[in-house]
């Protein structure tokens, strides 16, 4: 293919050396640790899914008992793998787009110390029942302030970066300086407001606001900006529209940040609250299309890649899951779909295809075309291994998504019809072991693809010349 | 660089960008508008202002600070040519990966 031959944008900017820019062996330390945590995550998934079928291994253990293991489930998904794998990311992207090194080399090394304490101490305090009464903000009281000085410190050191630039930014630039303040404000607005500012239903809005600006503002704006960042790299050609990209990021920027109160619906929170997130969210569909549509248009003439590029796989399938999370949305906003599917396991299932079908699916793309480079090899340990982790790890998806999408709406027409509690939970058993199964697939997947890893990084034969 | 990118190919029509623009903003609008007016409903009429603040005061305050982003942006001229940035991170890349001995026409 051809390449651009545009005019240097920075007459003074030294390329002279990658390495000098990125620190491969900080962005390896991150992609490593956001793995063990995703491993330890998914496993304590597995763990709590056996509470559902009456089999938990640990009955009566208070240290391991489900409800914890369940925080350690979503808070070791949400800090532990997705925040590592990203501040990894974004360790490559941001010096490479920019062409300026980060703040500081030092403070990304303690940043990454530091931030492992913080999820650690996250952890331990879930384990020990020191949670906050936050759904996905369970982060024990005296780790807040610490994770937020954390948030400044990541901030102020890519900023660092974006601000000594002197050219037009790039559409994955505006997410990140987007999303950098946005965690943190949404980290704080959830862990500071309910605890100590509001609370009654006043505190279930904001609890609204967290869960949904969590995805939102924090996981939506760096994943799509890794992900614009990632593929014109890899498919070597330029996104389809720039200019589309961007309607998309002002169009995010202005229009989510009200959509949380949506998970709320038909409780006691106004209605004109309610009716107010519905509208804003079919607004913000308008957005979501404008991405798509650009992806799709830029793998046009490209499309054999799917095939035979197993990174540019994964992110495109991952983006299939985000507009059918994105379709379901749409529906699961209104107050007729509430009727139905309001606390049933379709929630679960919508909220599983997001978190792993969607942004897990990325991150994977990316371990799979950064990981070798990182680690000095040439090629990956085993292809055949990558595909199984591929395949099975969709699969495991499909499987879980459909499984937990039908027991949802079983569950829902049961309790429309004022069944009995306990004929919906009977109703619902065979649902739940079909989701362990398929979660043991996945599970089985990530294994294969850490020692994938593991030989990739020490196979001496792999070894560029 | 020795060869350059056809850049007709890579662009989208200009009359989609401008659709898809206002279509966004008109339902954003929509949607904003119509959670301003019922909240203005709320304070003057059901007295529910100190329950509403908080989320709308956020709202609010991030908005502000995108909008002052915005106009920043559209000042310094980040929006005269919307599609250059996209022809120029995919050269930087290229070049570092050249630095690297990474040859992107072996990858293409």
């Amino acid at each position: 293919m051809t390449t651009a031959a545009s005019p240097p944008l920075m007459p003074a900017r030294d390329t002279s050396g990658a390495h000098a820019l990125v620190d491969h062996k900080l962005v390896t330390s991150y992609f490593v640790a956001s793995f063990v945590y995703y491993i330890i995550a998914l496993l304590a998934g597995g763990l709590y899914s056996m509470q559902f079928l009456q089999h938990y291994p640990f009955p009566g253990a208070e240290l391991f008992s489900p409800g914890r293991i369940r925080m350690l489930h979503t808070n070791g998904m949400a800090y532990g793998f997705i925040a590592n794998a990203f501040l990894g990311g974004l360790h490559w992207a941001v010096p490479r787009l920019t062409l300026r090194p980060v703040l500081s080399a030092k403070l990304s090394w303690f940043i990454f110390i530091a931030w492992q304490g913080i999820v650690l101490g996250t952890v331990g305090g879930l384990l020990t029942g020191q949670a906050q009464a936050v759904e996905w903000g369970e982060t024990p009281v005296w780790i807040d302030p610490v994770a937020v000085l954390g948030l400044t410190l990541v901030g102020a050191n890519f900023l660092a970066s974006v601000f000594r630039m002197r050219s037009s930014m790039y559409v994955s630039v505006w997410y990140f300086i987007a999303a950098l303040p946005w965690t943190l404000l949404t980290y704080t607005m959830g862990n500071f407001f309910v605890e100590y500012w509001i609370g009654g239903t006043a505190s279930g809005a904001i609890i609204g606001l967290f869960i949904h600006d969590l995805v939102g503002l924090f996981v939506t704006p760096i994943g799509w900006g890794l992900m614009y960042y990632f593929v014109p790299i890899i498919l070597k050609k330029p996104i389809w529209s720039h200019g589309l990209s961007l309607v998309g990021f002002w169009g995010l920027a202005f229009f989510y940040p009200l959509n949380g109160i949506h998970h709320f619906l038909y409780t006691p929170i106004p209605m004109f609250l309610q009716h107010g997130a519905i509208v804003a969210t079919i607004a913000v569909e308008f957005v979501v299309t404008t991405v798509i549509i650009n992806f799709f248009m830029t793998l046009r003439g490209s499309g054999d890649a799917l095939r035979r590029n197993l990174p540019i796989r994964w992110f495109y399938v991952g983006m299939v899951f985000y507009f059918t999370t994105c379709l379901q949305c749409a529906f699961q906003v209104t107050l007729t779909f509430q009727k139905i599917i309001h606390f049933s396991d379709w929630v679960v299932g919508h909220a599983h295809l997001v978190m792993f079908g969607v942004f897990g699916f990325w991150i994977m793309g990316m371990f799979t075309y950064l990981f070798p480079r990182l680690v000095g090899a040439t090629r990956w340990y085993s292809d055949k291994l990558n595909a199984w982790h591929f395949w099975l790890s969709a699969i495991g998806m499909l499987i879980m998504f459909f499984d937990l999408v039908i027991a949802g709406l079983v569950q829902g027409f049961l309790w429309k019809d004022l069944a009995i509690w306990e004929e919906s939970l009977r109703a619902s058993m065979p649902f739940w072991m079909i989701r362990s199964w398929s979660g043991l697939g996945i599970i089985v997947a990530q294994f294969l693809f850490g020692w994938n890893m593991y030989k990739t990084a020490t196979d001496r034969s792999l070894r560029a010349a | 660089m020795a060869t350059t990118v056809n850049k007709k190919k890579y662009k989208a029509p200009r009359v989609f960008l401008i659709v898809m623009a206002v279509g966004v903003f008109i339902t954003g609008m929509y949607g904003f508008g119509s959670k301003l007016e019922q909240f203005i409903r709320a304070v003057i009429v059901e007295n529910e202002a100190d329950f509403t603040l908080i989320p709308v005061l956020n709202y609010m305050f991030a908005a502000a600070g995108f909008l002052c982003l915005f106009g920043w942006a559209a000042k310094n001229g980040m929006f005269k040519d919307l599609e250059k940035p996209k022809y120029d991170m995919l050269e930087y890349d290229r070049e570092l990966d050249e630095v690297d001995g990474i040859d992107w026409e072996k990858q293409a």
